[in-house]
């Protein structure tokens, strides 16, 4: 495994106000893991995701991803490397409402120019269980097919990096379970997931690693075991001893 | 819960052997509950003594005694399966202990406490995770729900570390 992120003293400054600021964070993320990124609202979590993104920069302290120093890109650069390099899912999907579903998937791969991109696109949300609905409109489709169409538009140009703020936050529990066995399937085939969620059941079903931030900072960087352990060493029902 | 009423409910089913009742008890709690099979017999005994269960027939072979449910011991059951689940909540007590006297030895500084605290409770959900989808799995949907009520016991447990944590915030808990 190779370093595929990596963020140096990062500090992010808002006027008027400390909700969601970073105060000092530096960490490395490597290719092929599934990191999950945990923490109250106002914790920095999402501002740490936007900034590996490339959407926001930081106020001092250097992000690179996949070799390129993010603060030396111009505007045209960052977008260039936010279309090439980079899947994002929204908590709330943020599909246009005049295109279709297959429309939108295909967003990226027409920034990018790419010719053949529409069988690709349909083979792609076939995979995703969503085929049948590429040509429906955004408003005919329930929370659970839209984050797939989401999905998917994140995955058409076949990112170095998957990110996902709060992806089943909208989600009821079904179709949040999918959006997620997808993440899990997609982490199977070794691409490298950035997972924010405030759910810690969500963060360690999913993700060997577990950063938890509080107040801007990174306070723990957990690496979990996966290594099967038998029941009664995961749960014990509580017994007392036999009554006489 | 003692082992009592687990042995009536598997006699409420059909008459069994001692060891029956430890397979059976043990399979059913999907081996989160290992029992040895001399508090099997301590139990039957003490329930055929208080008149709930009785031995059918004589010793079968290699000495084997079956045991049936008695109307008073259905009854016992009926009672105890109808009654909520009552008493003081349990706790971790070792870490709560820990807190305490961290509070004072430590001039209030938990941070390291709660961090190695976390951890382990995050570890504790990555492994109840996986021993619900391995029930899930095997078709054991009862024993799921097991889990499921474990997972969100220790959700809760890592809930209040994450408050203390942010009560912590500058390095000081106050303890007054």
């Amino acid at each position: 495994m190779s370093e595929l992120v990596r963020l140096t003293d990062i500090t992010k400054v808002y006027q008027g106000g400390v909700t969601g600021a970073l105060n000092g964070v530096s960490l490395a993320i490597e290719e092929g893991e599934f990191t999950a990124i945990m923490g109250p609202s106002g914790s920095g979590k999402s501002t740490l995701l936007n900034l590996v993104a490339g959407l926001d920069r930081p106020s001092s302290g250097s992000v690179t991803v996949a070799g390129s120093d993010l603060g030396r890109l111009s505007e045209t650069g960052l977008a260039r490397f936010r279309r090439d390099r980079i899947g994002f899912v929204f908590q709330f999907f943020h599909l246009l409402p005049n295109l279709t579903a297959l429309e939108n998937v295909l967003i990226p791969a027409r920034l990018k120019s790419r010719v053949s991109a529409e069988s690709a696109g349909r083979a792609l949300m076939s995979r995703l269980g969503i085929g049948e609905v590429a040509d429906r409109y955004p408003s005919r489709l329930s929370g659970g097919q839209q984050q797939r169409v989401a999905v998917a538009r994140a995955l058409i140009n076949q990112p170095t990096l998957l990110l996902a703020d709060e992806p089943t936050g909208a989600l009821d529990t079904k179709s949040g379970d999918q959006v997620m066995a997808l993440f899990a399937e997609l982490h199977q085939e070794g691409q490298t997931i950035v997972l924010v969620t405030h759910d810690p059941k969500l963060a360690t079903r999913y993700a060997a690693r577990v950063i938890s931030m509080l107040d801007g900072r990174v306070i723990d960087d957990a690496r979990l075991e996966t290594t099967e352990r038998k029941p009664a060493d995961v749960i014990r029902v509580r017994s007392e001893e036999p009554s006489r | 819960m003692s082992l009592k009423y687990g042995v009536l409910g598997l006699l409420a089913e059909e008459p069994l052997h001692g060891y029956e009742v430890k397979n059976r008890f043990e399979a059913m709690l999907g081996g989160t509950w290992e029992v040895n099979i001399g508090q099997v017999y301590t139990t039957l005994q003490r329930l055929e003594r208080d008149g709930l269960v009785r031995p059918v027939g004589s010793r079968g072979d290699r000495g084997k005694l079956l045991y049936e449910l008695l109307e008073p011991g259905r009854t016992a059951l009926n009672a105890w399966l109808s009654a909520p689940d009552q008493g003081p909540q349990r706790l971790h007590e070792e870490f709560y202990v820990k807190l305490l006297l961290a509070t004072r030895l430590a001039n209030g500084d938990l941070g390291p406490l709660l961090a190695r605290q976390k951890r382990a409770y995050l570890q504790l959900l990555r492994d109840l995770n996986q021993l619900e989808d391995r029930a899930k799995r095997d078709g054991r949907n009862d024993l799921a729900r097991l889990v499921r009520g474990a997972l969100l016991h220790t959700e809760a447990d890592i809930k209040w570390i994450d408050e203390l944590s942010e009560k912590n915030g500058g390095g000081s808990w106050d303890t007054k």
